[in-house]
């Protein structure tokens, strides 16, 4: 009997390994022939839109079977994650810049010829954006949008404070007074920013410097951007013009901060524009692009867009899939939707025509200027790390326990090599 | 002791047809153990002896995870802040649950509403209670309004102040677990034997020294129980640190279970995670097997 129970046991075990072992490799192909693109969606709004973009590339490749897979934003990654360590990746897969360098190695390199098999030329997008899926040099995708860091602010909040409202050209020094004469009754005049990109943008504008270098070295402790992100969270400390933040877990509170009406202004993306400028609140809102500093603005060019799985077996019909989600007729209905800022050059106007004719003049003048001065995000191998331990150390900063210049040489002495 | 005679054995095939079934019966069960438990455990062992990225080539590299783990500036301060968590939570949590148990005794009109309102943070969800202990400790919060108002004082910023972020996190995991605890004392409180208690009774005891000498060591077993789960639990603590202070400020209340989380899933380096895991393993082994030697020196399981 022991032994009975015993060989039964090893061999359910065993039937469980082969089980486990067995993943399908071969570019997530749903059958043979068929190319799957895999693409986050958080709503069925968002699987519609994606569904009209299919349509454009069943239209456009009739001799291709195409099916698509979506996740929601928060899962779609933990299943790329998956998908890569079993092989079974689409072969036309989502991607998002700022995650970019944590999935390059399941990613094939895109060469010009790669761009030519998929109908597509440099030259048809807006500038700078073919950066946005690059990495070190090297293109794993194609952005179907773009988008950089604004600030955003309450327009009736600093009316009422009798402040000058930001406008294209803006200074720092304008945002210092702004902020100071808005910080009043409580409130005040800035959200300080946790996430990643919030916090940055105004430390690499005014520094005119990323923190890191082209080639992927960090220099978070570069005196222009060390001093930048000195006086950023002076902001909070020494200027006063920005709350404290209540927790570490908080990642978009200076953006809460702001929709909740307690800042009047606040850094966020180009992708929530319409989101603020028809705030729940209420409030009548406005953007500009980031102040200008006497190294001038820099800002980030970022943005998400579709890239060919290494593990494909079929690139040449993904290539062509990828170009027809990336055609003229794709980003015109991305454009026209309203849905984002597109990355095809001629298909931005659309987008402007989508919005309301009440702040269509503002978003495009805006958008005009923001993107003039853009860069591709550079990244360093370790910079999950370096987000992952600078952003909970931001809460002591702002909270006067600790010095930015202390958490930047920290971390540049943990990760800069 | 008594010595029964062993039924007779049946015949062999019938033995072999009911073996047969049982295992029919049991293979579910053995399927869901071998995909779910045995495997993944075989696993992380060889995992944690390789240089394992999430996607591409794995090495086997010796106990070096095992080195790095020391060398990671992070491990360290992680290991401390969940053995300071459990040092914190597991007495506050088993002394305060034993005296709402005793506190809502038959004399409480009402006891079993009570009991349920208690209950309740245990089965709401963990989001819904962090955002009601953050609107409560916020620096715009409840605590910190009421205080400026009623007394002038500014507190701290709880959740964002080194000093605090932990003793927070421990606060709010005692409310939030101390129902469960609550209910095990109070079904041991109405099971002591009324013969013992009416003879402590006549003997004198009252109060505290009915409490403490009698009916603590008789339920001592439940307290056991209690004690050993909820250090279980507290050592692998991560999602109350994690939504309620993000494991900050800092690293401040980055429990080890966090740790291994962003080893594992946001630095894709699964080999360093599984050592992480097996030296939280062997932490609360460890423990366990201490608690089981030592109770022998208080639990009573004769009334």
């Amino acid at each position: 009997m022991k032994k009975m129970r015993v060989g039964a046991v090893v061999a359910v075990a065993g039937v469980a390994v082969a089980l486990t072992g067995c993943t399908s490799a071969g570019g997530g192909a749903a059958d043979g022939d068929t190319i799957v693109v895999d693409m986050w969606a958080g709503s069925e709004d968002d699987t519609a839109a994606l569904e009209a973009q299919m349509d454009v590339v069943r239209e456009q490749n009739p001799d291709i079977k195409v099916e698509l897979r979506t996740a929601p934003w928060g899962d779609f990654f933990t299943k790329l994650t998956t998908n890569m360590a079993s092989g079974n990746m689409a072969c036309v897969t989502g991607m998002n810049s700022g995650m970019l360098a944590s999935y390059t190695s399941g990613f094939t390199k895109l060469t010009d010829d790669d761009l030519a098999t998929a109908g597509l030329a440099a030259s048809d997008f807006a500038e700078g954006s073919l950066e946005i899926l690059s990495n070190k040099g090297d293109m794993y995708g194609v952005p179907f949008d773009v988008a950089t860091m604004l600030t955003y602010y309450n327009e009736d909040q600093l009316t009422a404070a009798g402040t000058d409202l930001p406008s294209i050209g803006w200074t720092f020094d304008d945002f210092e007074a702004i902020a100071a004469k808005a910080t009043t009754d409580g409130k005040y005049g800035f959200g300080i920013g946790m996430g990643d990109f919030q916090w940055q943008a105004l430390p690499i504008a005014k520094g005119g410097l990323q923190p890191v270098a082209q080639d992927g070295t960090l220099q978070l402790t570069d005196p222009a951007f060390a001093d930048a992100a000195e006086w950023y969270a002076g902001l909070v400390t020494e200027q006063k013009v920005a709350a404290p933040v209540a927790s570490a877990s908080d990642g978009g509170w200076g953006e809460n901060q702001f929709t909740s009406e307690n800042a009047a202004m606040a850094v966020d993306g180009t992708w929530n524009a319409v989101g603020y400028l028809t705030n729940d609140a209420g409030f009548a809102a406005g953007m500009a692009p980031l102040p200008t500093g006497e190294n001038g603005n820099l800002s980030l060019i970022l943005g998400s867009g579709y890239g060919i799985a290494e593990s494909c077996e079929n690139k040449e019909d993904a290539l062509k899939v990828l170009g027809s989600l990336l055609s003229k007729d794709a980003q015109d209905y991305i454009a026209s939707s309203g849905r984002s800022y597109p990355a095809r050059a001629e298909s931005q106007p659309l987008y402007f025509e989508s919005l309301d004719e009440a702040y269509r003049e503002q978003v495009e003048a805006t958008f005009v200027a923001a993107f003039e001065n853009v860069q591709g995000q550079y990244v360093s191998d370790n910079w999950a790390k370096v987000g992952t331990f600078v952003q909970p150390s931001l809460v002591s900063i702002y909270n006067g326990q600790e010095s930015m210049s202390a958490v930047l040489e920290s971390a540049q002495q943990q990760f800069g090599n | 002791m008594t010595i029964t005679n062993a039924p007779k054995r049946r015949s062999g095939s019938l033995a072999k047809v009911e073996a047969r079934q049982a295992l029919g019966f049991a293979s579910p069960a053995l399927v869901g153990l071998a995909l779910f438990t045995i495997v993944p455990v075989v696993l992380s062992i060889v995992m944690s002896f390789f240089d394992w990225p999430t996607f591409g080539e794995r090495t086997f590299n010796g106990g070096a995870n095992y080195a790095r783990l020391f060398e990671d500036p992070n491990f360290l301060p992680a290991l401390r802040n969940t053995i300071v968590f459990t040092l914190l939570y597991v007495p506050l949590s088993v002394v305060f649950s034993l005296a709402l148990a005793i506190g809502l005794g038959p004399r409480i009109r009402g006891r079993g509403a009570l009991r349920v309102l208690f209950f309740i943070p245990v089965v709401t969800p963990m989001v819904a209670n962090v955002l009601v202990w953050k609107m409560l400790l916020q620096p715009q919060g409840l605590f910190n309004g009421l205080a400026q108002t009623w007394f002038g004082v500014e507190l701290p910023n709880f959740l964002a102040d080194k000093n605090w972020a932990m003793i927070m996190v421990v606060v709010m995991s005692v409310w939030q677990g101390i129902g469960y605890n609550m209910l095990i004392f109070s079904a041991a409180l109405e099971q002591l034997p009324e013969s013992v208690m009416e003879a402590a009774r006549i003997d004198g005891a009252r109060g505290f020294r009915m409490t403490w000498s009698i009916m603590v060591p008789m339920i001592s077993p439940a307290i056991f129980f209690a004690t050993i789960m909820t250090m279980i639990t507290s050592l692998q603590v991560f999602v109350q640190p994690q939504m309620l202070t993000g494991g900050g400020p800092g690293n401040a209340t980055q429990p080890l279970v966090m740790w291994i989380y962003n080893q594992g899933f946001k630095f894709q380096d699964l080999g360093l995670a599984a050592a992480g895991a097996w030296i939280l393993f062997a932490l609360i082994i460890t423990v366990t097997a201490i608690q089981f030697k030592a109770q022998k020196r208080w639990v009573h399981y004769e009334h």
